[in-house]
């Protein structure tokens, strides 16, 4: 069926979603014209193409793009697409060719997409200008902060900075905990892939009430789940405590505008210790002191979820990115980042730890995505036509800054992602989304 | 004197282990300082600098193994049934001051779970066996998948 602007609205309230929302394919493709084809969206990093001529391909909702760094070391992002026929230029996930050749005919691009040469050009007629950005790989509108890189298809979008707003944050936070002030994606990427759509990945991302009962095979006897963090001491988190009261969906969740979220740390309740880690929080107190070092490493938040595809995990210092499939199918990668001038066991300890959070194979992520198939199968149910996320409605507080906060297991994070959600369908704003400033 | 017979009977059974869901015995083949390593990568070398499938030490195959046994295990309910099927069993390295070998193999793991399509992994598995009497131990066992560096759905049983 067909849906004007007003069906969508009424698809949304504020405690609840229709589960049209995750089932009806025709949803799906105005999301990838509404959404996909119009946010800022996550490419990478510009670490993963350090060197001119360097590249990495990916898909952004339905486009074909490549991010590649130019003879003048500048990265772009360019429809991975031939300007003659029509070809995908680069096949490989990564690579470094000197020019970008078509396949096909053997039109050769520049690293920054203009076009270096094609076989018999005297085959055209004079009037073709063959210097014209009309046969260059195209650009797309891109902007990096911190070294990650988005897209957008969109001319009319506000600025990267805008809107990412107060969620820059995340990135910030992960970025000073490295001695050299940046990081790396290092180490490749986790992928995995499940029957569901893709916003049950998102709406988890903002979900402390979950873990209780999704991961209660991960937690043991003494209330604390197995080690996830570096060093000897302070790596388990505290789930239950001793009386068995649960202690993750005291958490709270922080709600930015345009639909980006925070969940808070995980209760860790030691310091880290090791010999390790200390060697590694001797480098940070070396450039920034004792007291700036201790807020740095204090768990603050576990992750921080720009809308609609991105997730920064903070506590295991990797990039998630969510690629939708179809309406009940989406990819997942989960990328490892390298704290830059940390010792090298600090990363090796990640990757650990990573190998069991994020892989296919992982502890927790497979009773989720366990959890987003029985989503996605539930939702089929034509009887009941709501996916409920009341909790915590007009308990929100506000900061200064206009970022709002959901006390213990608020579903605001959810309610948050489906107001960015109606405005990227209909054009307008819902009532109880957060004011962007 | 180590035959290829030996250590086609060693994983032969190792192998049932794992289709009996007998997890603890097929931990207790692997030595003390032992792991099963599933690389993520085509040829990849280490373990440390890039992700894999799956890298368990054997603290963390007993986590692993902890939480295949708990009751609420959502991506094990119902639980996977394997059969595995190991063949062109090779012996690549005999060490035999250390009384040690590099062997190898190729591998089908079919996987059902009711609910489910069945799924087909394959690919070449390399054990590192230590001499234990008769028998051996596993200084390490690596599952290189021919499609290591796909996307897959969750997995939750080793291969």
């Amino acid at each position: 069926m067909g849906y004007s602007a007003d069906d969508l609205a009424a698809l949304v309230r504020e405690d609840r979603v229709h589960r049209s929302v995750y089932t009806d394919p025709a949803i799906f493709e105005l999301e990838l014209d509404r959404i996909f084809g119009r946010a800022w969206l996550f490419v990478g990093h510009e670490s993963q193409v350090p060197n001119p001529g360097d590249y990495v391909t990916t898909t952004l909702g339905r486009q074909p793009v490549v991010m590649a760094r130019g003879w003048d070391g500048l990265v772009r992002v360019l429809y991975n697409r031939c300007a003659h026929r029509g070809a995908k230029v680069l096949t490989e996930e990564r690579g470094n060719a000197r020019q970008f050749r078509c396949s096909y005919h053997g039109w050769a691009f520049h690293p920054d997409g203009t076009l270096a040469g094609l076989p018999l050009p005297e085959d055209y007629p004079a009037s073709f200008d063959l210097s014209d950005p009309a046969y260059a790989m195209m650009p797309m509108r891109h902007a990096s902060y911190r070294g990650f890189v988005f897209a957008t298809q969109s001319a009319a979008a506000p600025d990267l900075e805008t809107h990412l707003g107060q969620a820059r944050i995340g990135f910030d936070e992960v970025c000073d905990r490295a001695p050299a002030g940046t990081i790396e994606f290092a180490g490749g990427c986790h992928r995995y892939e499940y029957a569901g759509n893709w916003k049950h990945q998102m709406e988890n991302l903002a979900d402390t009430y979950h873990p209780i009962a999704c991961h209660e095979s991960t937690v043991k006897k003494d209330g604390y789940q197995f080690q996830r963090r570096t060093g000897e001491a302070g790596g388990q988190a505290k789930f239950f405590d001793q009386s068995g009261k649960p202690l993750v969906p005291l958490l709270g969740v922080w709600a930015f505008a345009n639909g980006h979220n925070s969940e808070a740390s995980l209760p860790f309740h030691e310091e880290q210790t090791g010999e390790v880690f200390m060697r590694y929080r001797a480098l940070l107190v070396t450039k920034h002191g004792e007291a700036r070092t201790r807020e740095i490493l204090k768990p603050k938040r576990h992750n921080l979820s720009v809308y609609p595809t991105m997730d920064i995990i903070v506590l295991q210092n990797a990039v998630r990115v969510i690629r939708p499939l179809a309406v009940d199918r989406t990819e997942v990668k989960v990328y490892p980042m390298r704290l830059m001038g940390a010792p090298g066991e600090i990363f090796a300890d990640h990757i650990r730890f990573l190998n069991q959070t994020h892989s296919a194979s992982s502890f927790i992520q497979s009773d989720d995505v366990e959890s987003f198939r029985r989503c996605q199968e539930g939702l089929l149910a034509e009887g009941p036509e709501w996916s409920v996320v009341a909790r915590g409605v007009g308990r929100e507080a506000s900061d200064q800054a206009g970022v709002r906060f959901g006390e213990r297991s608020s579903e605001i994070g959810q309610r948050n992602q489906h107001a960015a959600w109606v405005k990227y369908m209909t054009g307008a704003a819902v009532s109880w989304e957060p004011a962007p400033l | 004197m180590t035959t290829i017979a030996d250590v086609e009977r060693f994983i032969v059974r190792e192998v049932r282990l794992l289709d009996e869901r007998r997890f603890e015995d097929w931990m207790a083949l692997f030595d003390d300082d032992g792991y099963y390593w599933a690389p993520a990568a085509l040829d990849q070398k280490d373990p440390h600098d890039h992700v894999s499938l799956f890298f368990d030490d054997k603290k963390i195959m007993a986590t692993r193994i902890e939480r295949l046994r708990h009751p609420r295990i959502h991506i094990q309910t119902p639980p996977s049934r394997t059969v595995h099927l190991v063949g062109n069993v090779e012996i690549e390295e005999v060490d035999a001051e250390r009384g040690e070998c590099l062997a190898g193999c190729a591998f089908i793991m079919l996987e059902y779970r009711p609910g489910h399509d069945q799924r087909t992994f394959g690919g070449r598995y390399q054990y590192r066996l230590r001499r234990r009497g008769e028998s051996f131990a596993i200084a390490w066992k690596r599952a290189n998948l021919i499609n290591c560096d796909g996307t897959f759905p969750a997995l939750a049983v080793p291969f």
